[in-house]
């Protein structure tokens, strides 16, 4: 026997295959007595429940959270959070922020400045020195 | 042929005896009888797969007075106090839960698969140990499912790879620690216990107590404590006979004894011992982890197979674990690659290779680079570069037997099973390598 094996563990990368939407959970907090809360209210109101039915992949939870400040909450697979405050913000507002969060993987923020990542091999393979003609200096 | 239809097998999923009330042992075996009696009745102690038995049941219990205001807070989750007295939470409870749901929905799943067997999948056989509340028997199909079709992807997709190797890339496909990062990345919770007060929703398992869970093919040698205490050898032969589908030995004794030690601890309970110290963040409770979630995926396949059939699941199969990357030739380790390689030319008829020094630059500096190419008569078998001569020949030497046992037909290569499919086009066999390269 002379060859034997190591062991490796098999990748995932979401979308190749099946796509998993990171955003697993969104927690919507209220008051209903304070001001700052107005938006928030007429969100939960008018426009969260079709927004959570076009969700379904998100578990959504509301819950009062009194002499508050309202905010949204996204839990995500990665095992982050995200809160966001929405204190004096019309529903609409309210709106973009939780597609916001709908729409992140999770991740702390960083700069991109190579927007494709791979795992595979490049296609041309690495640069040699010791193959080719050469340049004559 | 008569078509099976796998669809309409699925009711027993949902229907389980109501005499699995009383723990073990006492499985139904007259579930006619049962049935008629659950519709009539509403026990609170007894426990059923059936959606429709319990519905009335959940009506009955009126939350009793706290002084909270009820109309203003209500109450997240009607609990019925006989609930907490199950292992696992009841069947029924699964409509309520909102991470079931959420879960159902993030796999796409087919409407057809019931949020009931979505919840059933979530048990594990060390929360609770009766397999008609467990995900133990769906674990089993899915896990020959799933080893089914990744075999047969890589038998057709590297047809000349060793078998060891390909027990180790099966082992990266469909092993636990691989299956385990699926479950995690389909947003899959652990309970911090399991119980039936917990969220349907959430994982299942005991990290203690081992469950009892027959979802291993593979027979248990007679000298497996040996095995591991001597470093014995296992010949690959023996593997593929007697050892699981990874080519590991089969060690737990699902079965009689710690069936034995569940029943006493049954017993025990009404007693009241003392609570045993529990130990968390060690080996055992991280592989029990572990299982716990690769039995859950497992399960979720076979759930998708007993509701949805053969096609779903394989299409399942493919997008959550066959579309996951593995680099097969990292997986190599040559102990001697040039004999090898002379050995495989030997029967292949190629002349004897040749390794032949192609270009070499600071032989006598501190970081000198060789490039030894390995010819066989004229044809180039493969190159590789080196820091000295002989790492340089071993490495070409590898890499040219690598090129060998990577051989593949293409990306897109038909396996057996997609034969299966109506209006499949007709059959070309498949290359099949007549073995890997025996040395002496």
């Amino acid at each position: 026997m002379t060859v034997k094996a190591l062991q490796q563990i098999s990748t995932g990368r979401n979308g190749v295959g099946a796509f998993i939407l990171q955003c697993k959970k969104m927690d919507i907090h209220y008051c209903d007595w304070a001001g700052s809360s107005r938006g928030m209210n007429g969100f939960i109101k008018s426009i969260l429940p079709q927004f959570a039915a076009a969700h379904p992949q998100i578990e959504f939870t509301v819950s009062p959270r009194p002499s508050k400040h309202p905010i949204i909450v996204g839990h995500y697979i990665n095992g982050r959070e995200k809160a966001i405050c929405v204190r004096n913000m019309e529903p609409l507002q309210i709106l973009k922020k939780a597609e916001l969060l709908r729409d992140a993987s999770g991740e702390k923020l960083k700069r991109v400045t190579k927007p494709v990542q791979s795992i595979n091999d490049s296609v041309r393979g690495v640069w040699s020195p010791y193959h080719g003609n050469g340049m004559q200096v | 042929m008569k078509r099976l239809r796998p669809s309409r097998w699925t009711g027993q999923l949902l229907l389980a005896g109501a005499g699995s009330g009383g723990r073990y042992g006492c499985a139904s075996r007259r579930p006619a009888q049962h049935l008629v009696a659950l519709s009539s009745s509403s026990s609170s102690s007894i426990r059923s797969q059936s959606s429709a038995a319990a519905a009335a049941a959940a009506q009955e219990e009126e939350l009793a007075y706290d002084g909270t205001d009820h109309e203003r807070f209500p109450p997240l989750d009607r609990i019925r106090p006989a609930d907490t007295s199950y292992p696992s939470p009841a069947p029924e409870r699964a409509l309520q839960s909102a991470k079931l749901a959420a879960l159902h929905a993030r796999l796409s799943l087919s409407p057809k698969i019931p949020l009931q067997t979505l919840a059933r999948t979530l048990v594990d056989a060390s929360a609770d140990g009766n397999p008609q509340f467990n995900n133990s028997n769906l674990a089993f199909v899915g896990q020959t499912l799933i080893n089914y079709h990744v075999t047969e992807w890589l038998m057709v997709r590297y047809p000349r790879l060793p078998m060891s190797i390909i027990f180790s890339a099966m082992q990266g496909y469909a092993g636990d620690k691989p299956l385990h990062q699926v479950a995690r990345s389909w947003g899959i919770e652990p309970a911090a216990a399991p119980g039936g007060e917990v969220d349907p929703g959430l994982l299942q398992f005991s990290a203690h107590k081992p469950g009892v869970s027959l979802v291993k093919f593979g027979y248990k040698r007679t000298e497996a404590e040996y095995l591991e205490k001597f470093k014995w050898r296992r010949g690959i032969s023996s593997r593929i006979v007697f050892d699981d589908d990874f080519g590991q030995t089969v060690k737990a004794t699902p079965g009689s004894e710690a069936e034995q030690s569940l029943e006493q601890q049954d017993g025990e309970e009404g007693e009241e011992g003392p609570v045993p110290v529990m130990q968390y963040g060690n080996a055992d409770t991280r592989s029990a982890a572990e299982t716990a979630h690769a039995h859950a995926v497992r399960a979720t396949v076979g759930a998708v197979y007993a509701h949805c059939g053969r096609e779903a699941v394989k299409n399942f199969i493919k997008s959550h674990i066959l579309s996951r990357t593995l680099d097969v030739s990292k997986l190599f380790m040559f102990k001697s690659p040039t004999s090898e390689l002379a050995t495989l030319c030997a029967r292949e008829d190629f002349e004897p290779p040749v390794a032949r020094l192609l270009s070499e630059t600071g032989r006598a500096s501190r970081t000198p680079v060789y490039v030894v190419g390995i010819y066989s008569g004229k044809d180039k078998l493969a190159e590789a570069a080196g820091p000295n001569l002989d790492h340089a020949r071993w490495a070409a030497a590898m890499n040219a037997l690598k090129a060998w046992y990577l051989y593949s037909p293409g990306e897109n290569v038909r396996v057996p099973s997609d034969m299966l499919s109506e209006g499949a086009k007709p059959w070309e066999p498949a290359h099949i390598d007549i073995g890997e390269v025996i040395s002496r």
